[in-house]
């Protein structure tokens, strides 16, 4: 036995796979507003970005996206394999490779490739608005593209300066047949009493970006919350030692009074809206989890007045990636996913949506249409249901990108310094 | 050696350059961090990470409390997990007890589950109302839910995971114990030793270093594991070191997560540190020697029967109502509900129906679930040839040129991975093999990235039994064959490799069933294309899919009983120096 050997060997073998380690050299990262030279070339061929024109040939998108015969698209959402059916089953010739990532591994992984020189996707399409916006688009690493036959029904906020696939939203949700007359709170700051207290379910937002936006979100509005509380007490509120304004303050009553955190947001859906709960709790979960009633039998319902705020809306985006190898494919995909421009309020449109006559005028947006999601298109009709989207809509505030961006690190740190037991 | 040279610098290649990027990473800033740290460059050298982690604000919740968890967990786990192992071990190799083909084939069932299977089956069972939704079994048996600290957090980890972690001890304890030559022991007997001293003094030394090693093994994977903390400790926010890595990872930060890694790294190199002195000090045993060897059973008289049952219900608990429960899940309509109009095959044969299971079409007409048992089969089949060569090879290097230091480096080195938690080890290999090194293409989005990736990470396991294999024969057998003029090759394939069979074997089954029921490594490298089962049934459970996941994984599971049911038989019965397998 030579302890010193091996300590020494060792030693040696960390500088020798130091060497390895470097050789790719790090990341660096170019924050450049310029578009970079082979970035250039590539816009200028693929009719991208500056070089898009004034019009947008779609006859010709489609006869070029054919020859390129595939497109691939980074997802955070499993549904992409339903758009991808859609699509081979209108263009036989194109074949769509949809990755399924999840938000986080949608942006790491395109950063990760770009950063290594590798071009592999066309179609980067994931929520989280601050790392989108900042990340991905800020750093030329994805562009904006909004195809012409849609455009003029999208609002402004909706394509500029990226387009949004759908919106979605993170709400709050309580159990109808326990409560079948009136919500049994009317002020989100009824929650942080004893009353309630253990009886907020939601999953834990630094497992779920989406629900870590709704939370970041209700901070953000410090001022309404603070007002709101004045509504609900009936003075002004003392915050704790250490937290800076109303909306964290809203954040760390939730937790001290109990909130319980769980690993999937379907769960925390069963565990407001189970049905014959003599005392179930409230949830905080994504708004499409209104399915559930129908599919699974839960009687959750969302706030249509609750003061301040009912939900919180978040947009999921799309863009073509950088350097994207099909870049016409990625068009014809992008149009494909808003839907047909045949598309019209009073288009009729039956379930089920992914089959027939239905996923032929709703093509890419199929998967995705349905109650307590929205399309960014006004022409759109709503789906089965889906009327509760505006109902609702008008209460919720929506996540900013900077807040999102540079603040929520703060809201995480927070959140995780508290929310531990 | 060049055996054991070329090895070391694959393998410093593999494991010990992502240890490097791991400390780098965690000593520069992340485009991320800029968020907060508005004037600091990428790349530049910092210690804010450890700041953040150590002595910040934070520090108790991200770091301190976790820690105190995780060796909670770890500890908990180990001591129940080696127990039941060893004693099962114990009870099955060296003793009469009735049924021992059987339990011999199923007792390793709950190492062929996801880990996290029994935590669900837990929650169906002892779930309170403080996660409300469905109640769990007891509650609706009785009307009242157990305490919150029984439903959740550190007991129900330990005791859920000790379930699944106690094959590792089993394993390899009884595989140790099957060498042990009875007539070590009967020699013991007539010098006058009492029984109690016999096992003291003559089989526990002789174990002991499969006991150290499944210490280690069990340690460090329950200190890295992260399902069953994630299910089980969140609703009463136990949080480890697994899952706020996991968080960390989730919202990039790299920098966090790798220091968090990195203290997992030196615990488990900790533990391994003092391993490797043990056993250094208790030096090795040679045991197979090419002679007469046979093993007689300890006679358990009266306790024969009642130990049987006890066995029989740990079993009936442990393995069988998981299981049982799984599979009742698949054929219910709406979760919960037990009743027989409840009922339905849809789950396993039904066609696309928007209304059930977000259009999923039943398991067994799936083609995505098709495509993941075959992704899941090629990969366990390949890992476990690859690993189980490589293993043996390692471990001849190590144990032919032991006690230099060249041997005690590849051992180190073939170690290191087992102190990688999975998911910080798949997160670095992403990075890694992105884009091309060298005259290596860009791995990722292949199918050989996975295969690798498990390789490496189960060396530790290939190479501890190659090596505990290794040690067992005795360097005469190579030697004579040696004089007799035979190269290399021809010793290892015609003398090594039989006798190591049973090591091999056991190893490659192990590398099998890991690969198979791997996760957390692998959940960042699969793609639509590499999809295999276990990311399959993630993504149903977190959608709320329980049926299809539970379907899926009685599917894993099937597929690996039954893998491992033609190893055994096939080499079961292949009978070596008097070496049996049952």
């Amino acid at each position: 036995m030579k302890p010193k050997c091996t300590v020494f060997s060792l030693l040696l073998l960390f500088v020798f796979s130091a060497l390895f380690a470097f050789a790719g050299g790090g990341q660096e990262m170019v924050t450049k507003e310029a578009y970079p030279p082979e970035m250039e070339e590539w816009l200028k061929v693929s009719k991208l970005g500056p070089h898009e024109g004034s019009t947008q040939d779609w006859a010709e998108i489609e006869r070029l996206a054919k020859q390129e015969g595939r497109v691939v698209v980074y997802s955070s959402s499993s549904r992409i394999a339903n758009v991808a059916e859609a699509f081979e089953a209108t263009y036989p010739e194109i074949k769509l490779e949809g990755y399924d990532l999840g938000s986080v591994q949608t942006l790491e992984k395109t950063i990760r490739e770009q950063d290594a020189g590798v071009y592999n996707a066309d179609i980067i399409t994931t929520g989280g608005s601050g790392q989108v916006i900042y990340e991905l688009l800020a750093k030329n690493r994805i562009v904006n593209f909004v195809p012409d036959t849609v455009a003029k029904e999208i609002p402004k906020e909706m394509k500029d300066p990226l387009l949004v696939r759908i919106n979605e939203a993170i709400v709050f949700f309580y159990n109808k047949e326990t409560y079948p007359d009136a919500p049994p709170i009317k002020n989100v700051w009824e929650l942080t009493t004893q009353k309630w207290r253990g009886k907020i379910v939601l999953k834990n937002p630094l497992e779920s970006e989406s629900v870590f936006m709704g939370i970041c979100t209700l901070a953000e509005h410090a001022d309404e919350m603070a007002a709101a509380y004045r509504r609900f007490a009936g003075k002004k509120i003392e915050l704790s030692p250490g937290v800076p304004d109303a909306g964290y303050e809203f954040i760390y009553r939730l937790l001290k009074n109990d909130m319980v955190l769980l690993s999937s947001g379907s769960k925390s859906a069963e565990a407001s809206g189970k049905k014959g709960q003599a005392d179930p709790p409230f949830s905080i979960g994504s708004f499409t989890y209104m399915r559930y009633n129908d599919t699974n039998g839960f009687a959750n319902e969302v706030f249509r007045d609750l003061d301040p705020v009912a939900g919180v809306i978040y947009p999921t985006y799309t863009g073509i990636a950088r350097q994207a190898p099909h870049p016409n494919a990625a068009k014809l995909l992008t149009a494909f996913l808003l839907g047909s421009p045949e598309i019209n309020p009073d288009s009729v449109i039956d379930e089920p949506y992914t089959e027939g006559k239905s996923v032929e005028l709703l093509q890419g947006l199929a998967p995705y249409y349905e109650m307590g999601s929205q399309s960014p298109r006004k022409d759109v009709p709503p789906p089965a249901g889906g009327e509760i989207w505006d109902q609702v809509a008008g209460k919720c505030w929506t996540a900013s990108p900077e807040f999102m961006w540079y603040e929520a690190p703060k809201v995480q740190d927070f959140w995780v310094q508290e929310s531990s037991q | 050696m060049l055996l054991a040279l070329i090895f070391l610098v694959v393998l410093t290649f593999l494991v010990i350059a992502p240890l490097v990027q791991i400390v780098y990473t965690s000593l520069i800033y992340q485009s991320n961090d800029l968020r907060v740290v508005r004037d600091a460059r990428v790349g530049q050298f910092t210690l804010y990470h450890y700041a953040r982690i150590f002595s910040g604000r934070l520090a108790r919740s991200i770091f301190y409390k976790p820690f105190l968890n995780s060796l909670l967990v770890g500890f908990g786990v180990t001591v129940l997990a080696m127990v039941v192992g060893a004693l099962l071990a114990w009870v099955l190799v060296r003793t009469d007890i009735h049924l021992k083909r059987f339990f011999n084939s199923v007792i390793v069932i709950p190492y062929m589950m996801p880990s996290w299977v029994i935590a669900l089956a837990w929650l169906i069972f002892f779930k309170n109302d403080r996660i409300a939704g469905q109640q769990g079994m007891l509650q609706q048996l009785f009307g009242l839910g157990p305490p919150d600290w029984f439903s959740y957090g550190l007991l129900p980890i330990v005791i859920c995971l000790g379930l699944h972690y106690y094959s590792y001890s089993f394993l390899l304890v009884s595989g140790a114990l099957r060498t042990v030559d009875s007539e070590l022991e009967e020699a013991g007997a007539v010098a006058g030793l009492s029984r109690s001293a016999i096992l003291r003094k003559i089989t526990l030394p002789i174990v002991l270093p499969a006991i150290s090693s499944s210490f280690i093994l069990t340690f460090t994977r329950s200190m890295g594991t992260f399902g069953t903390p994630a299910l089980l400790g969140l609703p009463v926010r136990f949080f480890t070191i697994p899952t706020r890595i996991y968080a960390s990872i989730n919202s990039r930060n790299m920098g966090d997560a790798f220091v968090l890694a990195l203290v997992l790294v030196v615990l488990a190199s900790v533990a391994i540190y003092i391993n490797s002195r043990i056993i250094g000090i208790r030096k090795s045993f040679v045991t197979m020697q090419g002679k007469g060897f046979h093993s007689r059973p300890t006679r358990l008289g009266a306790l024969r029967v009642p130990i049987t049952i006890i066995v029989l219900v740990f079993l009936l608990v442990a393995v069988f109502m998981p299981v049982v429960i799984l599979a009742y899940s698949t054929f219910m309509l709406l979760p919960g509900d037990y009743s027989f109009s409840n009922l339905t095959l849809h789950f396993w044969v039904g066609a696309s129906d928007f209304r059930r299971a977000s259009g999923q079409e039943g398991i067994l007409r799936n083609d995505g679930i098709g495509r993941g048992v075959w992704n899941s089969v090629r990969l366990g089949v390949l890992a476990a040839a690859i690993n189980g060569i490589v293993g043996l090879l390692i471990g001849y290097s190590v144990v032919r040129s032991r006690g230099r230091p060249l041997s005690k480096t590849l051992e180190a080195v073939s170690f290191a991975p087992y102190v990688f938690p999975s998911i910080a080890m798949g997160a670095i290999y992403l990075g890694m093999f992105a884009r091309p090194l060298g005259p290596i293409p860009a791995l990722y989005g292949s199918f050989v990235l996975l295969v690798l990736i498990v390789v490496v990470k189960n060396l530790p396991f290939s190479s501890r039994s190659g090596i505990s294999a290794m040690l067992q024969i005795d360097r005469s057998l190579e030697e004579s064959a040696r004089i007799h003029g035979l190269p290399w090759f021809k010793r290892f394939r015609k003398i090594i490799f039989p006798l190591a069979t049973s090591g091999f074997v056991s190893g490659m089954i192990l590398t099998f069933i890991t690969a198979m029921r791997e996760l957390s490594l692998l959940i960042l490298l699969v793609t639509p294309a590499t999809r295999v089962l276990t990311s399959v049934i993630f993504e149903y459970e977190s959608q709320n899919q329980t049926q299809h996941a539970n379907g899926v994984t009685l599917i894993l599971l099937f597929i690996i009983v039954v893998a491992n049911l033609i190893v055994r038989r096939f080499f079961g019965q292949r009978s070596l120096s008097g070496l049996r397998d049952s």
